[in-house]
């Protein structure tokens, strides 16, 4: 906490009285009541009951309101006319809305309309004879049982020695609802929701010859990564083939 | 409704929210030689010049101060639905908004001929704010300039030059 010297703090009736004449004298006299009895004081003001805080004070903001009582800056003036004279640059909002997730050491993204919830990683049950397939078992998630695919063997992604090194504690279930189908498939790390123009949306490299590509419509940048961006449909139509 | 709180020298003065298009710092004006009383110049805002009115000069009879809290308020004074006439009003303390409703406003049972623009009165916890009334502002006699039409030569001339220096 700071020691203010208590040349600073003049009674109140003074400061209101001087601020009423404007100019520079109103800076020189702020009653820094805040400092004393307020927040940063010693919290003996009667109006703390009422505001909590003295940054909903009107009195605080009052102050606040006073610094603008000031004469400008000689470059002020300049500075704005240069920016209301140009027309308004109005950014366009970004459009699409997709979650991130890493499968191995790929990252990848999905519309979050696909999505319904990310759940905790949960004892999975195998389901006989189905061993090396997409399916891994079914899950229990709010009492329903899913059927819990993996995304990665489904894509055609391995798991490199590389991402071996790494400590999956980050792993998550995801739960996906694409036209009333629900699928839960296990993922090493979920990002979260991320948003982006459709324009930063590009055509998946042509040379990649990962079937992963058959179901991305595109990839786009993130962080310091390329996000394939995954089509549900495409997606959810591969998956089904796989199952039966 | 939501209103605009103001000072013009001593006094506080409000503007009803729904009609400013945007409050902007104080900016640089060309002034016109020989204007009248209240009219402080015009400015470019994106684009395309905007006349400014001076309350403060228009009330107290003395410029704005030039202090960082002193800023333009932009109404548009348009009559038909569509069409925007921009007019800045430059005022002192423009730092606050205030919310009354309809029946909160009170008669000031005085009307002044010299400022017919001064209308209702409100009243909040530090005294009593009056309500500018921009059409009867517009109504005024700097109607005649802001809204385009020449006044004399010499004003025409001015806004003719302005827009030059914009391009």
């Amino acid at each position: 906490m700071i020691k203010r010297s208590t040349e600073v703090s003049v009674p109140k009736s003074q400061t209101s009285h001087q601020a009423s004449g404007g100019g520079l004298q109103a800076l020189e006299v702020l009653d820094d009541c805040w400092n004393r009895i307020g927040v940063v004081g010693d919290q003996t003001c009667r109006e703390l009951m009422r505001h909590i805080h003295c940054h909903n004070c009107p009195v605080y903001s009052a102050a606040a309101a006073q610094f603008l009582d000031r004469p400008i800056a000689p470059d002020y003036r300049r500075e704005w006319t240069e920016h209301f004279a140009l027309d308004k640059q109005i950014a366009t909002p970004a459009k699409i809305s997709a979650v991130i997730f890493r499968v191995g050491g790929e990252w990848l993204g999905m519309p979050t309309q696909a999505f319904q919830e990310v759940a905790e990683r949960r004892v999975m049950h195998t389901v006989p004879h189905r061993r090396r397939g997409v399916v891994l078992g079914i899950v229990n998630v709010r009492g329903e049982t899913l059927i819990c695919a993996s995304i990665g063997k489904l894509l055609g992604l391995e798991s490199t020695a590389m991402v071996k090194r790494q400590i999956a504690v980050f792993d998550r279930l995801l739960v996906a609802d694409w036209n009333g189908q629900r699928i839960a498939f296990p993922v090493d790390e979920v990002h979260g929701v991320y948003r982006f123009h459709s324009a930063d949306l590009r055509e998946a490299p042509a040379t990649v010859a990962h079937s992963a590509m058959s179901c991305a419509t595109g990839v786009f940048p993130w962080r310091n990564f390329t996000v394939g961006f995954l089509d549900p449909d495409t997606l959810f139509a591969s998956l089904n083939r796989n199952l039966s | 409704m939501l209103f605009v709180l103001f000072h013009l020298g001593q006094e506080r003065y409000a503007l009803e929210a729904a009609r400013v298009v945007e409050v902007v710092p104080l900016l640089a004006l060309k002034r016109f030689p020989q204007s009248p009383r209240g009219v402080a110049g015009v400015f470019i805002y994106r684009g395309r010049p905007v006349p400014a009115l001076d309350l403060c000069e228009l009330t107290v009879g003395r410029p704005a101060q030039e202090n960082f809290s002193t800023r333009i308020i932009l109404i548009n004074h348009g009559k038909n639905p569509g069409d925007q006439q921009l007019v800045g009003l430059i005022a002192e303390r423009v730092t606050e908004t205030l919310r009354r409703e309809q029946s909160e406003f009170l008669d000031p049972s005085v009307q002044l001929a010299s400022s017919p623009f001064l209308g209702t009165v409100l009243m909040d916890g530090s005294g009593v704010v009056q309500v500018i009334n921009p059409e009867r502002l517009m109504m005024d006699g700097l109607a005649l300039m802001v809204s385009n039409q020449p006044l004399s030569a010499l004003n025409s001339q001015s806004t003719t030059e302005a827009l030059d220096a914009s391009h």
